[in-house]
């Protein structure tokens, strides 16, 4: 018997040890154990450990920044869903978006969620730009972090460019022509573009594959390494907000 | 680094063996990088794109009538047959590239909204109140407007559609080649 409840204990003092390595500060009952929490943990380090009400005041920031980054979550999720269905090439891409809409379980949530936090992260993105510029946020010492802003603008921007192409319809595939012969237009290097763009002459299977790498990795490879320093600035340089 | 410059700069002969390297190995790390970039940019490039070829084959030319105008939408081409002989045009919008599509009427809705159209130069047609319909092409993205001819009308187009070459095969049917465009006046007589 004895030995049985060694075992028992010894397990318990285990599982004890491993929810003590997870959970370090036990409950944040005080504003010690709180500002502990945070000063250490990897999730909560975004975090600043104190906050002034003032600083994150709605009628002040509108979220909107957060609401930007909520919905590129929300993108990189159910984009990853998306790609277990989708083949990027002229012979598939039609019927598997047409599948994900029609055959595929709850693939017309996923694809309209897709669809619909890809036009509202343009928005939130856009109106955030215009938040810190009516603010006057942009100012020194921030205004490395508009330039990082700004970047992600176009990030997000071409995005929407690339993703617009991968139904493969006959919106897409015209929309995709209109637009590479815009950059056509371009003094000397318009048409070294196009070509580097649609890798060819006409919007095909190079196209659409370049997009769709683009789209699913370069793009949000960027974006997500900007993003990264740009919230770092927002840490370092403090925020705009009400003092 | 900079100092090391500035000495081969002001007496190359104070340079030390330790500078020289220095330098020689940042040279050779520049021109390696530069090297890889150029690899970079130039990977993107496709050498073969495995493309519709420009040249290919329609009916003979007995198939069309004098005065018809003929779509192959699959090749983006149109080969009208005028009684002075045939010529082919690249049914490419010189707006931004999309495809216009063929109307028998491209012209009346125009004329009768009150729009002066002017006079096609080659054939010196023109829509009027009293004559309002031409047939021609309306790009179907911006509106450009174009004569059966190819030549621009109405919309954003700046020019008018590419003529490409065409002639008659050894097999007897027509060869039209898309990578050579032909001037305005060019005409193949059968």
């Amino acid at each position: 018997m004895s030995v049985i409840r060694a075992a028992i204990d010894e397990m318990f003092s285990i599982v004890g040890q491993m929810v003590g390595s997870v959970f370090r500060h036990g409950l944040p009952l005080t504003d010690k154990i709180a500002a502990r929490t945070a000063l250490t943990n990897f999730v909560l380090h975004i975090h600043p450990v104190r906050v002034r009400r003032s600083w994150i005041r709605m009628s002040y920031t509108l979220c909107l920044g957060g609401l930007s980054f909520f919905l590129f979550i929300v993108l990189t999720v159910t984009g990853l869903y998306l790609m277990f269905y989708y083949v990027p090439s002229t012979n598939h891409a039609y019927q598997d978006m047409r599948d994900l809409q029609f055959v595929v379980t709850f693939g017309g949530l996923i694809r309209n969620m897709h669809r619909w936090a890809a036009h509202a992260m343009v928005i939130t993105v856009w109106l955030h730009m215009a938040r810190v510029f009516l603010t006057g946020a942009y100012k020194k010492p921030r205004e490395f972090n508009w330039g990082v802003g700004t970047l992600l603008l176009l990030i997000t921007l071409l995005l929407s460019f690339t993703g617009y192409l991968l139904p493969w319809d006959q919106l897409s595939i015209w929309a995709v022509t209109v637009g590479t012969n815009m950059a056509k237009y371009a003094p000397i290097a318009g048409p070294y573009t196009r070509y580097l763009l649609i890798g060819g002459r006409v919007v095909g299977d190079n196209a659409l594959l370049r997009f769709y790498v683009l789209h699913v990795v370069g793009l949000p490879l960027a974006a997500f390494l900007l993003m990264v320093v740009h919230f770092w600035r927002v840490r370092k340089d403090g925020f705009s907000g009400g003092l | 680094m900079a100092a090391d410059f500035r000495r081969l700069i002001e007496d190359s002969r104070e340079i030390s063996r330790r500078s020289f390297f220095a330098i020689a190995g940042w040279a050779g790390f520049t021109l390696a990088s530069l090297i890889a970039l150029y690899q970079s940019i130039r990977w993107l490039y496709p050498n073969a794109t495995y493309e519709d070829p420009p040249a290919f084959k329609a009916d003979p030319p007995s198939s069309y009538a004098v005065g018809s105008t003929t779509v192959i939408i699959d090749k983006r081409v149109v080969i009208n047959h005028d009684p002075n002989g045939f010529y082919a045009i690249s049914l490419i919008c010189t707006h931004l590239g999309c495809t216009p599509r063929y109307f028998p009427d491209a012209t009346s809705d125009l004329v009768l909204a009150g729009t002066q159209i002017a006079k096609d130069p080659d054939t010196g047609q023109q829509a009027t109140k009293a004559n309002p319909v031409l047939p021609g092409f309306k790009c179907p993205c911006h509106g450009s407007r174009y004569f059966r001819d190819a030549v621009n009308f109405f919309g954003p187009a700046p020019r008018p559609m590419d003529r490409v070459h065409l002639e008659v095969a050894p097999d007897g049917k027509l060869l039209i080649d898309r990578s050579v465009i032909v001037d305005r006046s060019f005409r193949l007589k059968v």
